[in-house]
C-alpha cells in the first residue's frame, strides 16, 4: 500500500539539534509529539501495511519564517529511507520559483509538487503561480493542493475551498491535480470536481477528526454515497494519512471501516498512487 | 544512600505488544553498583504500561487481548477529538485507559546487587499505541 500524504516533521535525524527545524515542527506545522527515529516512521508504515510513503515539504519561509523541510532535505531523507517518495514544494511568490521547481525535480528525482496557497499565502491564480504549474507540467509531476481543513495555526480555511481550484483544473487539463483531505469539510465540492474533471484526484489524508472508522462511515455514507467512490472515482482516490497528525495505521482502517468494497479499497490504497507516480 | 537513575529506550515494533525489559533493568542495577536498596521502574508515557507476570508468549498475547476487552475500540470516548495543543487527533482513548489499568510502574528489592524477584517474574513494557520509541525510567536507591 502507498500512503500518499505524510510529513517527516518528527524524524529525529532531521530535526533534532536544529532550532530552525524544531521551530518548523513545533510552531509552524504545530506538532507537539516526541521526536522519533526514522526507524519508527518505517515501523508506523509496517503497522499500517504501507510499503511506500510520499513525504511532503512546505516551502513557507516567506510566509511563516521557516520552511517545513526543503526539497534537498526531502531528497536526503528519501535516500536514507529507501521507502519514501519525495515531493517538492516551491513558493510561487518568490522570484524564480518555477525554475527552482524544474531544477529540484530533475536533480533530486522528486515525483510531485506540494502547494498550499493558504499556508504559503499566495494567490493560486497569479501569473507566478501559473508559471509554477507550467513547470510542473514540463517535468511531468502532479500537483498536490492542500484543500479543506488546515490544522496549522493561523492558516485560514476559506482559501482551501476546493471550488477555488476549478480554474486551475480547467486551465491545466493535462496536469494531474490532487485535492488533499477530500476537501473536508467541502467534500461534496471536491467530489464534484473529481466527477467533472478527469485530471482531478482526491486524497483521504487527515479526513477524520474523532475516530477513523466512525468518521469514515460518516463521510462515505452520509456526506457522499460510497457508491460514488466505488463506481465513478475509484481510480482517482488516493489513500493518505496526514502522519503525524494521524497515524498511518488508521488510514486503511478508515477505508475498510467505511464499508467501501474491497476492489475499491485496493485501488485507493495503492494501485492509483503507483499509476499516478509511476512507481 | 545513593540514587542512580537512568532512562532506557524501548523500541516497540507493533501497535500493541508486550516487551520483556527485565534484562535492561538488570543491566541498570549492575551499572548502579548499588548492593542493597529499592528499585523503581516506570514508563514516562500515558498510552503504555508496566507490569509483571510470567514471561511466556501465550501470556503476552493474553495480556494484550485482556486489555482490549476491558477498553474496547467501539465505545463512545470523549477523547476522540482534535487536540489543538498537540496538533494531532486523539483517538486513542482506549489506549490511555489500558495504560491506567495496566499501571505505569513496578518496584522490587535489590540485594547483593541483584534484582530480588521470583523465578517466573518478568518485567513487561506494555505498548498500547505503537510502534514508537518509548522511554522508561529506572531508579535504584540504596547503599553501595
Amino acid at each position: 500500500m502507498v500512503d500518499f500524504h505524510t510529513y517527516p516533521v518528527l524524524v529525529r535525524e532531521m530535526v533534532e539539534g536544529s532550532e530552525e527545524m524544531l521551530r518548523a515542527t513545533r510552531d509552524v506545522f504545530q506538532c507537539g509529539n516526541n521526536l522519533q527515529p526514522l526507524e519508527v516512521f518505517h515501523l508506523q508504515m509496517d503497522a499500517g501495511g504501507v510499503d511506500t510513503a510520499v513525504i511532503l515539504p512546505i516551502a513557507c519561509k516567506r510566509a511563516r519564517g521557516v520552511d517545513v523541510f526543503t526539497n534537498a532535505q526531502i531528497a536526503d531523507l528519501v535516500r536514507r529511507s529507501g521507502r519514501f517518495v519525495g515531493f517538492a514544494s516551491v513558493d510561487p511568490a518568490v522570484k524564480g520559483a518555477a525554475q527552482q521547481l524544474e531544477k529540484d525535480v530533475k536533480q533530486h528525482g522528486l515525483k510531485g509538487v506540494h502547494l498550499l496557497p493558504a499556508m504559503q499565502d499566495f494567490d493560486p491564480h497569479s501569473k507566478e503561480a501559473y508559471e509554477v504549474y507550467e513547470a510542473a507540467r514540463a517535468v511531468n509531476t502532479p500537483i498536490l493542493f492542500e484543500t479543506g481543513m488546515s490544522w496549522a495555526p493561523d492558516v485560514p480555511l476559506e482559501p482551501g475551498r476546493p471550488i477555488h481550484f476549478e480554474r486551475v483544473i480547467r486551465d491545466f487539463r493535462d496536469l494531474p491535480i490532487v485535492l488533499a483531505h477530500l476537501g473536508w469539510p467541502w467534500v461534496a465540492e471536491a467530489v464534484a470536481l473529481g466527477l467533472k474533471y478527469d485530471n482531478v484526484y482526491l486524497d483521504t489524508s487527515a479526513l477524520y477528526h474523532d475516530h477513523p472508522i466512525e468518521f469514515g462511515r460518516f463521510v462515505f455514507n452520509h456526506l457522499i454515497p460510497k457508491t460514488v467512490i466505488e463506481r465513478s472515482l475509484r481510480d482517482r482516490v488516493l489513500m493518505g494519512s496526514g502522519y503525524p497528525r494521524m497515524e498511518i495505521k488508521h488510514a486503511i482502517e478508515m477505508l475498510e471501516g467505511a464499508g467501501l468494497n474491497p476492489d475499491a479499497v485496493d485501488a485507493i490504497s495503492g494501485e492509483n498512487a503507483r499509476r499516478l507516480l509511476d512507481l | 544512600m545513593h540514587i542512580h537513575t537512568e532512562k532506557i529506550k524501548v523500541l516497540t515494533t507493533a501497535d500493541e505488544i508486550a516487551i520483556d525489559i527485565t534484562p535492561q533493568v538488570v543491566e541498570v542495577i549492575e551499572r548502579s553498583k548499588i548492593k542493597h536498596g529499592h528499585l523503581l521502574v516506570y514508563t514516562t508515557h500515558t498510552s503504555s504500561g508496566l507490569t509483571v507476570t510470567e514471561g511466556i508468549p501465550c501470556l503476552e498475547a493474553d495480556m494484550i487481548a485482556f486489555f482490549k476487552k476491558l477498553a474496547p475500540v467501539e465505545a463512545d470516548y470523549r477523547h476522540r477529538r482534535y487536540l489543538d495543543f498537540d496538533g494531532r487527533v486523539g483517538f486513542n482513548a482506549e489506549d490511555h485507559l489500558k495504560s491506567i489499568l495496566a499501571n505505569y510502574q513496578v518496584s522490587f528489592a535489590v540485594e547483593e546487587g541483584k534484582l530480588v524477584k521470583g523465578s517466573r517474574q518478568t518485567i513487561y513494557f506494555l505498548e498500547f499505541d505503537g510502534p514508537l520509541e518509548r522511554t522508561v525510567v529506572v531508579q535504584i536507591m540504596g547503599d553501595r
